[in-house]
């Protein structure tokens, strides 16, 4: 493709309207609010239910959220970045967790839970799930997609 | 049989958000959720059999 070709394709894109952002922010704050604030109730339904029993589920197993806090320094913090940006995606429910100090131990009595790992992985993939739906919903938004 | 529960709980939590953020119409992405749901599970059932036989 030449670069006039590729200059003329994102020309032809309309402007990102403004409330497209907010709703990819509501989208990420509340799962399934981006989608239910444009009236697709079906599918910010879906989502909330999906989004909010996965997490729920990982704390049921175990699991625990990752943050930027603790003793841990230098490239041991930067390691927990990863996680702690995937586990932020479940937006409310992480910020909630994270002020009533919630979910966020890893001493032995849930270590040693055989599901322990799995609820880690639940919580995880609940947030970067919530990423995809909020993308969704910003691409609804700004007319991208039906 | 606990770990091939969570398996399939996992597998149809992810393949609903697939299926519901991708494609445009219903029957496509009924179709795309159930694709995802069974490639998760044949990988998974598959990996667990080549790791059942490593003598490690």
């Amino acid at each position: 493709m030449t670069l006039k070709e590729t200059k003329g394709a994102s020309e032809s894109y309309p402007p990102t309207p403004a409330h497209a952002w907010w709703m990819g922010l509501a989208g990420w704050f509340v799962p399934g609010a981006g989608h239910l604030l444009q009236g697709r109730w079906i599918r910010g339904l879906i989502i909330a239910a999906v989004v909010g029993g996965m997490f729920a589920t990982g704390l049921m197993f175990g699991g625990h959220l990752f943050g930027l806090g603790g003793a841990d320094d230098g490239s041991s913090r930067l390691l927990q970045l990863p996680p702690t940006i995937a586990n932020l995606g479940t937006g409310l429910m992480y910020l909630v967790c994270w002020a009533s100090g919630s979910g966020f131990s890893d001493a032995a009595e849930y270590a040693k839970l055989a599901t322990f790992e799995y609820g880690n992985t639940f919580l995880l993939v609940a947030g970067l799930l919530n990423y995809l739906a909020m993308l969704d919903a910003f691409d609804i938004a700004a007319g991208r997609k039906s | 049989m606990r770990h091939l529960l969570v398996m399939i709980l996992f597998a149809v939590l992810v393949s609903v958000i697939f299926g519901t953020v991708a494609r445009e119409t219903t029957r496509e992405r009924l179709f795309y959720g159930m694709k995802v749901f069974a490639e998760f599970m044949g990988i998974g059932l598959a990996l667990a059999w080549l790791l059942y036989f490593l003598p490690f």
